[in-house]
């Protein structure tokens, strides 16, 4: 059991941590840039800090003639974060969960059915358009909060820049969609419209649904973080089911 | 400072936690993700974490893109078969996620009624 938690835990997470060197500062400088401009913005989802940040860091590295393996490794204490990050979702979601009791058969049931169509949907599509079982499995977890979302799909062995990409496109689909959709459904109530913002557009969503109200991006919190659990064990076997 | 010290700590102990346990059984779970649900299950039998974490976790969920720089970088560097499929992939993402936003619609409209 020591010889578990030393090779597969301790010597891995350090590994990772170790690589980590100058590049990191360019992941830095890009993600300041990023955030500025999105204020700048009013936070317009256009202007998402990730969709200002990557492209000037790709800019970079080829103007500095960096490979992106080196760069990569180079942010590893960053990468490592997702890790605790991943857990420290555990708080928000356990202090909105304390105040459901009476919702908690309507929510579930939204839930589960919502969380296996957004997923199943995607896949039956990418079969459909006859794209490779890379891409399939790259795209399962789209719907999936990206910190649960890349280790599951490192877990089934998707690409996972694809993935980082398709959360995005997910989230900022979601949330240009989502009035709509809540008209047409009639949908009124703010805590349902939050839990299909959090359900679907995870984190973005959830970000969306705060600046309608507290009580609505509550409810975008627990959606999204319940799906990410739900998602990460249904996966596995649907994967498996669409790629025979 | 102390308490966002400790808080990562935690965090850290419950991700190992979590890895250690899905090596141990053999579990197809991400180790961080079992370790996210092992907190959650404390959390909601036992607060007295609470106040250790709230610092910590509030710090890394509010610049959590920042995490995802390099990895979204990436995409940038993907092999031509695979952004020669974008176009594709774009309109399954959008579809997918605008069908499963009514589904819900449909199912909350069906189930919410009687309890408000």
């Amino acid at each position: 059991m020591g010889d578990v938690l030393v090779t597969q835990i301790l010597i891995p997470q350090w590994q990772l941590i170790a690589t980590t060197s100058w590049p990191v500062l360019i992941t830095l400088a890009g993600f300041v840039i990023g955030l500025w401009v999105y204020r700048r913005s009013g936070n317009a989802s256009p202007f998402h800090p990730l969709m200002i940040a990557t492209p000037l860091i790709y800019l970079f590295l080829q103007w500095i003639e960096l490979d992106f393996e080196r760069y990569y490794a180079g942010s590893g204490l960053v990468n490592w974060l997702l890790g605790p990050a991943t857990v420290a979702l555990a708080v928000p979601l356990s202090q909105q969960l304390r105040q459901l009791p009476a919702l908690f058969r309507p929510l579930s049931i939204a839930l589960l059915a919502g969380g296996l169509f957004a997923t199943l949907s995607a896949l039956l599509m990418v079969k459909l358009f006859g794209l490779d079982d890379r891409i399939l499995l790259s795209l399962a977890a789209k719907s999936v909060t990206s910190p649960i979302a890349i280790g599951l799909v490192q877990q089934i062995g998707g690409i996972t820049s694809l993935l980082a990409v398709a959360t995005m496109v997910t989230g900022l689909a979601g949330i240009i969609m989502a009035q709509t959709i809540f008209r047409i459904t009639e949908v009124e109530d703010e805590r349902w419209q939050g839990l299909i913002l959090g359900v679907t557009a995870h984190a973005i969503g959830t970000a969306k649904a705060f600046e309608t109200s507290p009580r609505c991006g509550a409810f975008a919190t627990l959606g999204m973080g319940l799906n990410g659990i739900w998602t990460s064990l249904f996966l596995p076997a649907a994967v498996v089911y669409f790629i025979n | 400072m102390k308490k966002l010290l400790v808080g990562v700590l935690i965090l850290v102990i419950f991700q190992w936690l979590g890895e250690f346990a899905a090596a141990l059984l053999g579990i197809n779970l991400p180790g961080q993700l079992l370790g996210m649900i092992f907190l959650l299950l404390v959390l909601s039998f036992n607060t007295s974490l609470l106040p250790w974490l709230e610092s910590a976790s509030s710090q890394l969920i509010r610049y959590i893109a920042l995490l995802f720089v390099p990895v979204t970088t990436g995409a940038f560097f993907l092999a031509p078969a695979i952004t020669g499929q974008f176009p594709k992939i774009v309109i399954i993402l959008v579809v997918s996620t605008m069908l499963a936003q009514w589904f819900m619609g449909l199912i909350i409209k069906r189930v919410s009624n009687h309890s408000g």
